[in-house]
């Protein structure tokens, strides 16, 4: 024994500072850039804040839960420029206006004409005409502490902006992330803005091939009356370490509602950090994860009602085989002048293997009296009477299975408007039962 | 057509099937009669193949093929039908979509092409209007919300839909209305023909009014105490089970 710990390998690597490595892509970043996304102060702040960050460990409160261990493995590298994006997965996508980014960076914007007050730029671009908009970047509250916000903003080559002026709409638009993989950490970047009044639709799909990090970061504001439906697919490959985040600020009477389909990734974490921060401001965050294998997936949220009379509903919902983990993490908080809040939170997990496992933490913090906050956490397999009532109609134990994961999930599904999106997400599930069931 | 021999089946480490034996022909309908707890729906469930209710002992044979080796989908693919006396409500489950599901599963199986959906659909319309379900609970989720009496509709409906050929009714018959329990009894009688056996369980005579059995027999305490004509179902409405020797501390009268 004492031969074999002689040669421990653990302590050589404890040698290197992990953060110089994971930095150390910067300088080349940084010559690469355009003069406009140079953005000194945005850059060494972030910088600064990584250092002193460092790559969260499990001794953290924050990722107790999430053990990125085999990140640590990875030596991450900046990717090549000029790939291009998987023709097949390229061909799935929905069809209608869209922008698609490899690596990070912008690779196409096939938007056609956009309505009046609509612009969807990269983030070059952007700065020059419309740079009071891009000044947003990083100046929305939350994700201080997330060391990957941090590594994002330090790195970030790239991005899309799409803002919608005043009283303006786009109806749909989709957002396409690739990622080549081959050991490369990617930081993809999303700014949001709709003004008073203003009105989108937005798709995110984010997929890949290899191994991978991406520190995808989206920012989102909203202002008074504006109304954004978000539905993001996330379908990383299966070596992937997703651990990306988004932060929104609502304005009165806004309104965000967030769809989440999670299901790639062998790491895919999700912090959130929402700010309600108008009267009547709403948000509906729904999820609906799968989980098979040894995959971990997460969401961690925090969810601040800073003014009264906002509402919030969260569902999220987990389909777990194999050995997978999910975990949900969510955080309400309730400032003190946040009267007649009206807050909801609910974490539904079907187990469809017993060695599987899920975490869920529902946490309130609530500093005004007059508020209405519920959440509920709920664990359970199939259930076995209506298993043997839908094989006892000659159904296969494999399709009832996935009949009765179809029911889970059908809320999510259902409440997906967009008929083409949904019925690929119903192939995709069957698609998933296949192997995870 | 079914075959049970010496049947016995323990839930829980206790026996509950104590020897049962039971010869059912191609158009003959049986009834099952005894008192609560005495095995009836056990013995239902270990012949559609429900986990957990696996015979200990014995043989059963349907169509001389051995059906405790099947799967439960299996025997419903062969054509056995359980309906039953607790149907299960799924949320989510659209009950359409479920007979469709159902209905080409057994098709399958037989080497038939699945129903087109017009096909399908009118099938199922004609079968539903014979069961006078209104079809906007085809609509519905399985079984959710349905008041007993209409879950008890479904089941008919289902059987109807799926034409088995051989089905065993558990207490189809319990808290139904009498122009329910007419349509059970239609249904029934609609499907019966040369070909087919039926098994109903009830605790009550009225309904073998309308569906009138070949035989009828007592089961009490897991063992078949005694078979008879449609007469002897008559004899028990009047006298309960207290001749086969019920202790009078395990007494429970049948309850609708
Ligand atoms: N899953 C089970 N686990 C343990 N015991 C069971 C189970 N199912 C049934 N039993 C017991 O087996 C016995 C027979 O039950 P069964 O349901 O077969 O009676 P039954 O004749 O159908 O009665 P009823 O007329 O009330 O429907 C009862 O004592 C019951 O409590
Ligand atoms: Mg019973």
């Amino acid at each position: 024994m004492g031969g074999v710990s002689t040669v421990n390998p653990v302590a050589v690597t404890a040698v290197t500072d992990p953060r110089a490595h994971w930095l150390a892509a910067a300088t080349e970043t940084a010559a690469g850039l355009p003069p406009e996304l140079a953005l000194p102060e945005l850059r060494a702040a972030a910088r600064t804040r990584f250092e002193r960050l460092g790559l969260p460990s499990r001794t953290l409160e924050a990722w107790r839960t999430t053990d990125i261990a085999p990140l640590r493995g990875l030596e991450p590298r900046r990717a090549g420029t000029g790939r291009a994006p998987d023709a097949g997965w390229l061909a799935g996508l929905p069809a209608g206006p869209r922008v698609v980014l490899v690596d990070g960076r912008v690779h196409a914007i096939e938007t056609g004409e956009l309505p009046a007050g609509v612009s969807v730029l990269g983030f070059a671009e952007a700065a020059r005409r419309l740079p009071q908009v891009l000044a947003a970047l990083d100046t929305l509250p939350g994700l201080d502490a997330h060391a990957f916000a941090a590594l994002n903003s330090a790195l970030f080559e790239d991005g899309v902006l799409v803002h919608v002026a005043a009283g303006a709409r786009l109806d749909a638009l989709t957002l396409a992330h690739w990622s080549s993989g081959d050991g490369t950490a990617v930081h993809p970047r999303l700014l949001l803005v709709l003004e008073d009044g203003a009105g989108a639709g937005l798709l995110e799909w984010q997929g890949g091939q290899g191994t991978y990090l991406s520190t995808a970061l989206t920012e989102v504001r909203l202002g008074r009356g504006a109304q954004l439906a978000l539905s993001t697919v996330q379908d990383e490959s299966a070596e992937a370490f997703q651990l990306g985040g988004l932060r929104a600020q609502l304005a009165a009477d806004a309104k965000f509602s967030l769809r989440r389909w999670v299901g790639g990734g062998r790491i895919g974490r999700m912090d959130l950090a929402l700010t309600l921060e108008g009267e009547g401001a709403a948000a509906e965050l729904d999820g609906l994860v799968l989980a098979g294998g040894t995959q971990l997936l997460d969401h961690h949220l925090e969810l601040r009602h800073a003014v009264a009379r906002c509402t919030s509903r969260q569902t999220f919902r987990g389909v777990l085989a194999g050995k997978a983990k999910h975990v949900f993490d969510g955080l309400i908080r309730v400032d003190p002048d946040a009267q007649q809040t009206d807050a909801q939170q609910q974490c539904r997990n079907l187990l469809l293997s017993k060695q599987a496992l899920t975490v869920a933490i529902p946490r309130l913090e609530i500093l005004a009296d007059d508020v209405k906050c519920a959440h509920g956490a709920t664990v359970g397999a199939l259930d076995e009477d209506a298993l043997f009532y839908l094989r006892a109609r000659g159904i296969g134990l494999a399709e009832a299975s996935t009949l009765l994961v179809r029911a889970f999930a059908g809320e999510f599904l259902d409440a997906l408007t967009d008929e083409a999106m949904r019925a690929a997400l119903e192939t995709r599930l069957d698609a998933w039962m296949e192997v995870a069931a | 057509m079914l075959e049970i021999r010496n049947l016995h089946a323990a839930l829980e480490g206790r026996e509950i099937l104590k020897g049962i034996d039971l010869s059912i022909r191609a158009g003959e309908v049986h009834a099952i009669m005894g008192p609560n707890g005495s095995g009836k729906s056990t013995l239902a469930n270990v012949l559609a193949g429900r986990p957990g209710y696996e015979a200990s002992a014995g043989e059963v044979l349907f169509d001389g093929q051995d059906l405790l080796a099947l799967a439960a989908e299996e025997r419903a693919r062969e054509g056995l039908f359980l309906a039953f006396q607790y149907p299960v409500e799924i949320p989510g489950v659209n009950n359409l979509y479920f007979l469709k599901a159902s209905i080409n599963a057994i098709r399958k199986h037989r080497g038939q092409e699945e129903l087109d959906a017009l096909e399908f659909l009118e099938r199922v319309q004609e079968k539903a209007g014979l069961v006078k379900m209104d079809e906007a609970f085809l609509k519905r989720p399985v079984n959710e919300g349905f008041s007993g009496g209409e879950k008890k509709r479904n089941e008919i409906l289902q059987m109807a839909v799926l034409e088995p050929k051989f089905a065993v009714l558990d207490e189809t018959d319990s808290g139904l209305d009498i122009d329910a329990l007419k349509v059970v009894a239609d249904g029934v009688n609609a499907l019966r023909s040369p070909e087919r056996g039926f098994l109903v369980i009830t605790h009550y005579q009225r309904l073998l009014d309308y569906i009138v059995p070949d035989v009828v027999h007592v089961l009490v305490d897991g063992r078949i105490v005694r078979s008879g004509g449609p007469e002897l179902a008559h004899e028990l409405e009047a006298q309960g089970y207290t001749l086969y020797g019920r202790e009078a501390g395990a007494s429970r009268r049948a309850q609708a």
